[in-house]
């Protein structure tokens, strides 16, 4: 009997396998499953069974009933069009995960953070609201120095015994260099990341929210020569290794001697393009041996110690890596832009 | 400002191979940038002088007019003209097939009303040399046929425009003489500075006695003067404006444009009063409430800290900033007193500033000029005026009044050449380091390893003064880029770590990463209308002093209102989305930051927080989803939040649903839901929540914690029981959940699944639905375990009322 299931079941799937449209299965349904049909016939015959026979038998048959049910209704849900034939597309996407993003600024400040501290740098955080000291005076840019001509200040409606008003929002993250030397003293080395203010209106290239990485180091014997070497291996892990610096003479007030440094534009190499408008060279930072007067300030013996200076303009780094020619995007809100970093 | 290369050429020498662009590049990497280099024959390229041949009508236009014009070539050009000046055997500019005129008009072959016309006849205007528009610029007629137009002019020269801003050090590089001496170092050529002829100008003929009186000799360090007679205003020669033009600076007349022409020649500026209006000359503080019409024909307000030149009655001139109109040089002026002098810097740049007022006096004035400049100076003016006005004399005694002669005693420097090596890291050979420095204008000595450095008048009033100041002198001239690289060798020491940075960049990624928010940078900035509308009280905030706009004149002292604005400007293209900042507020107590070291003021309050908010249109949820993100963040860094009522109660937070982000019994922050009708009122169209915290409070206690240790795993099952009780709505889960947790210690675990309010319930009522986990070191069995939940629920009901829910 168990045998004669067993041959009958296969008969019948390889019959529903050959099936090919809706009417043939209807027809197979009823020859086999339906209220006359083969099966049904067999199952009928059961009953002359012994009680013991019809227990083990009896479940088998029903197994295979619920079985060959269910393979009607898939073969059934094919036809229909309602199952796939078994073939998945394996180009179709995969169900999204949300997924956040961090800004491009963070993104290019953490990098930069990191080269350092693998130099042996510290990271510190300075006040975003600084004294007029350490923003100017400490910085060798007493009252009425032209040199504040170069920075649009924002002052905090706020004065002091004197009357003076000794707030400002800083305006570059020099305004820590004197702080770091008066913490740590010499030698030392740290850099400086953060936000700075310049009081004048936005358009497509100015921002008065804008950031920038600050850099010192102070020691016995520190050259300019030494500067140029830091700077470069920070212009090649930025740009690549063939990436060149060039310095050049500028004025600031705290350093002496005081430089810009360009870099190879990494758009054409040097050759000169749209990028650096045909000179080769982009102008990315701007670098010094710190002044005597602000070592001084910062409580450090200019005979015994030298030390050089450094400030990268992060939002122009953003700015170039990423191709953004809208400086007012950094400060937008506009999740177009949040979401492709 | 501008250089003109054949005025720099007066007085340096430039060797033929060497180009103006290569010029220009030695100059931007040694000495200042060089922003633009105009050829000024290129401005009239393909603009050559033509003779009118023949005139004749347009046949079908009556204003317009045919001309034959020979400019020297093979062919006569037909051109048509719609000017009425012209007549046949002029000489006039026309610009040929392919010229770009000034104006950025291009000449093309055209076919004027049926007419071929092959080029144009040019008016002033078109050439970009003044307004004239009246009718074709008419030259003399000397002008050589078929002659480029810049010949003619004699515009050969090259325009060099240098970046002021990086001349805010060398007050010697504002003049032609000076920025040829930098010229002469770089290129290591001869240099010859201008020296005034001895003779011509002490020879005096007339008897004026010039009255002079320096009243406030703090703010004049030299008054230099000088009267002329038998003076005729008039154009200055040609060669004089050319050059003037070449320096950008317009040709007025001849007694301006020699003071103009001095001032950028040497870097002096010099003023010219008309004699005759001037009865004495004071150098004086300015009296309250006198106003001044300066030569710009604006009538200023003195104020009793600007220094002004005065007569016996009035003033005459802002010192060092810009003259007056009553004693301005005229057409009828016959007798002049020059004014050669040097004002405090400091003063000069508070009046310029005070008044609004730059002009290219006061800006030369600002960076402290070489007060020795002044005679030479007023030498040259003299000179230049002899030779241009013949019946010209000098009618007083020079006069030179020089109090703040002591102020300017010769400086020397000692440079130890071994200290030079040192902070350069190079050394750059003894006599490269003299040669440089001489051919500065430094003078030398040489004392064994050491020089002795004597520094010029024109380096010496504020830009030179220490060893650093040669040190930059000596490196950028041989050039930074000549210098090898050399890393520093240091100790081998890992860096003090920044804590609050690791924290505040782990966090960014959780939150990006885990919370699925977006990073924003928003502005420190907030405005009084914005906080109004959030009844937010401003009248602790720090306010900008000179804010730029009316929406950003204070100083934030939450994350929140500008993150709100984040919803607003996003809410119209996204359904569902969020995000978050970490930065700075203000506040208006003191921190304990110095302003200084010596200073017992200290700076305001500063602190980085962190700002969520999230924004939905589905109104269910979103407060509870608030607290999901603060409690994934804190159990991402093993910190166990708890949520309290909230204390502070912001104005703008939905009553209802607001709460204290609590860990280690401290509160750090508040997860809120914008109130509905507040919401509306700002213009947010969706639901929106917000949660702000401090990164320093959180830093805090983030140290404070233990590193987690690993837990064995329970070696048995545990036994989960399901309870559903209802209460009143006021009973708070935190309450119930640690009456709970803590009723037995084999109850390990109590997970809230299920929150119901009303329907069956019945009014002010809920159902709160725990697992509750008990487990031991051995098989709990139920019979035990019932005992002790039997137990809680009386306890439960005893303390809140709770009643076990059975449906």
């Amino acid at each position: 009997m168990k045998e004669k299931l067993e041959k009958i079941k296969n008969e019948i799937l390889e019959n529903l396998a050959k099936v090919k449209s809706l009417e043939e299965w209807q027809n197979l349904e009823v020859k086999y499953l339906g209220r006359k049909g083969v099966f049904t016939e067999i199952l009928r015959s059961l009953t002359g069974l012994s009680i013991e026979e019809r227990k083990t038998i009896g479940k088998l048959a029903n197994d295979i009933k619920l079985e060959l049910q269910e393979n009607f209704k898939n073969v059934a849900e094919i036809l229909e069009g309602k199952k796939s034939v078994g073939f998945v597309d394996p180009t179709l996407p995969g169900i999204k995960l949300p997924q956040g993003h961090i800004h491009p600024m963070t993104i290019v400040q953490n990098e930069l953070e990191d080269l350092f501290i693998s130099m042996g740098f510290m990271v510190l955080d300075g006040p975003e609201m600084e004294s007029d000291y350490y923003n100017f005076e400490a910085l060798n840019i007493p009252k009425h120095h032209p040199a504040r001509d170069m920075q649009d200040t924002f002052y905090v409606d706020k004065k002091n015994d004197e009357g003076e008003l000794d707030l400002v929002m800083r305006t570059q993250t020099s305004s820590m260099q004197v702080r770091a030397m008066q913490k740590y003293g010499a030698p030392m080395r740290c850099v400086i990341p953060g936000r700075c203010f310049r009081s004048e209106a936005t358009d497509v290239r100015h921002e008065h929210t804008f950031y920038q990485l600050e850099g010192v180091m102070v020691g016995e014997g520190i050259s300019l020569a030494n500067m140029k070497s830091v700077l470069e291996t920070v212009a090649k892990h930025l740009y690549g290794p063939e990436t060149q610096v060039r310095l050049r003479p500028k004025f600031y007030p705290f350093v002496e001697p005081g430089a810009n440094g360009e870099v190879t534009c990494f758009i054409c190499g040097g050759k000169g393009c749209r990028l650096c408008k045909d000179t080769g060279w982009l102008e990315i930072f701007g670098s010094g041996m710190i002044h005597p007067n602000v070592l001084k300030a910062g409580g450090i013996d200019a005979k015994k110690y030298t030390g050089f200076a450094f400030g990268f303009g992060l939002t122009r780094l953003v700015m170039l890596k990423y191709g953004i020619g809208d400086i007012r995007l950094l400060q937008s809100d506009d999740l177009r832009f949040l979401e492709q970093f | 400002m501008y250089l003109s290369l054949n005025w720099l050429k007066d007085f340096v020498k430039i060797p033929n191979n060497i180009s103006s662009e290569e010029l220009a590049a030695r100059l931007t990497l040694h000495t200042v940038e060089v922003e633009n280099i105009t050829d000024q024959a290129k401005k009239f390229d393909k603009v050559i002088i033509g003779k009118i041949l023949e005139i004749s009508r347009h046949p079908n236009a009556d204003r317009l007019q045919l001309t034959k014009v020979d400019v020297g070539g093979k062919e006569v050009l037909n051109i048509v003209c719609g000017a009425s000046n012209i007549e046949v055997g002029q000489l006039v500019p026309v610009a040929m097939i392919g010229a770009v005129l000034p104006n950025g008009l291009e000449i093309k072959e055209a076919e004027v009303r049926g007419e071929k016309s092959q080029g144009m006849l040019c008016a002033a205007d078109e050439l970009g040399l003044g307004d004239d528009h009246s009718g074709i610029l008419i030259l003399e007629a000397n002008a050589k046929i078929g002659q480029s137009f810049a010949k003619h002019l004699h515009l050969d020269d090259t325009i060099f425009e240098v970046d002021n801003k990086s001349l805010t050090n060398r007050p010697d590089l504002w003049s032609h003489m000076g920025m040829a001496r930098e010229i002469s170092a770089i290129l290591s050529t001869k240099f010859t500075a201008y020296k005034p002829s001895e003779k011509k100008h002490k020879k005096i003929t007339g008897g004026i006695k010039l009255n002079v009186k320096v009243e406030a000799g703090d703010l004049c360090n030299r008054y230099m003067a000088a009267a002329i007679e038998g003076i005729k205003v008039e154009s200055s020669p040609n060669w004089m404006q050319q050059k003037l033009i070449a320096a950008g600076v317009r040709p007025i007349n001849n007694i301006v444009d020699i003071t103009n022409y001095v001032m950028l020649e040497l870097g002096q500026p010099m003023h010219a009063f008309d004699q005759k209006l001037v009865d004495k000359i004071i150098i004086r503080a300015a009296k309250k409430g006198e106003v001044l019409e300066t030569l710009d024909g604006n009538k200023r307000n003195l104020a009793e800290e600007m220094l002004v030149i005065a007569d016996s009655k009035k003033p005459l001139a802002v010192a060092g900033v810009m003259g007056g109109a009553n004693s301005e040089i005229s057409d009828e002026t016959t007798s002049i007193v020059f004014e050669s002098a040097n004002f405090d810097f400091v003063s000069t740049r508070k009046t310029s500033q005070k008044l609004n007022l730059r002009t290219e006096s006061s800006m030369r004035f600002e960076k402290g000029i070489d007060p020795l400049l002044a005679e030479t100076a007023l030498a040259r003016a003299i000179e230049l005026t002899l030779e241009i006005c013949p019946k010209a004399s000098i009618v007083s005694e020079i006069i030179d009044i020089f109090p703040g002669k002591k102020k300017f005693l010769s400086k020397q420097i000692q440079l130890r050449l071994d200290w030079l090596q040192k902070i350069i890291g190079e050394d750059l050979g003894k006599g490269r380091v003299i040669e440089i420095l001489t051919n500065l204008g430094f003078e030398i000595k040489e004392k064994n390893d050491e020089l002795i450095v004597s520094v010029p008048s024109w380096r010496a009033t504020r830009d030179i003064s220490i060893a650093e100041d040669l040190a930059e002198e000596v490196a950028r001239i041989h050039g930074f880029n000549n210098i090898r690289s050399l890393m520093p060798k240091v100790e081998m020491l890992p860096p003090e770590k920044n804590e609050e940075r690791t924290l505040e960049r782990r966090i960014k990624e959780l939150l990006s990463k885990g919370g699925n928010l977006h990073e924003v940078y928003n502005y420190s900035f907030v405005g009084e209308d914005q906080l109004k509308k959030l009844f937010i009280d401003s009248s602790s905030y720090l306010k900008l002093a000179n804010p730029i706009a009316s929406h950003q004149t204070m100083m934030r002292q939450t994350l929140v209102p500008n993150l709100l604005e984040n919803v607003k400007n996003n809410q119209a293209r996204f359904k569902e989305f969020g995000l978050f900042e970490v930065g700075s507020v203000f506040l208006s107590i003191d921190s304990e930051i110095k302003k200084d070291n010596q200073s017992n003021d200290n700076l305001p309050y500063q602190e980085k927080r962190i700002g969520i908010v999230l924004a939905s249109d589905n109104k269910e949820g979103l407060f509870r989803k608030g607290k999901g993100i603060v409690e994934l963040l804190m159990s991402s860094l093993n910190l166990e939040v708890g949520w309290k009522i909230d204390e502070f109660s912001f104005n703008w937070a939905d009553k209802a649903e607001v709460a204290d982000i609590s860990v280690a019994d401290k509160i750090i922050g508040s997860v809120a839901k914008v109130d509905n009708k507040i919401a509306k009122n700002i213009g947010l169209k969706k639901e929106t929540v917000v949660i702000e915290l401090s990164l320093r409070q959180l830093l805090a206690l983030y140290k404070k914690q233990n590193v987690k240790l690993f837990e064995e795993f329970e070696k048995f099952p545990p036994l989960v029981r399901d309870l559903a009780f209802v209460i009143n709505e006021n009973v708070l889960y935190s309450d119930i959940r640690a009456e709970i947790i803590n009723f037995n210690q084999l109850i390990k675990k109590v997970e809230l699944f299920d929150v119901f309010h009303g329907g069956k319930l019945g009014e002010n009522k809920k159902s709160l639905a725990f697992h509750v986990v008990y487990q031991a070191d051995r098989t709990l069995t139920t019979a035990e375990v019932d005992q002790i939940q039997a137990e809680l629920l009386k306890r439960l009901e005893e303390r809140f009322e709770a009643k076990i829910r059975n449906f």
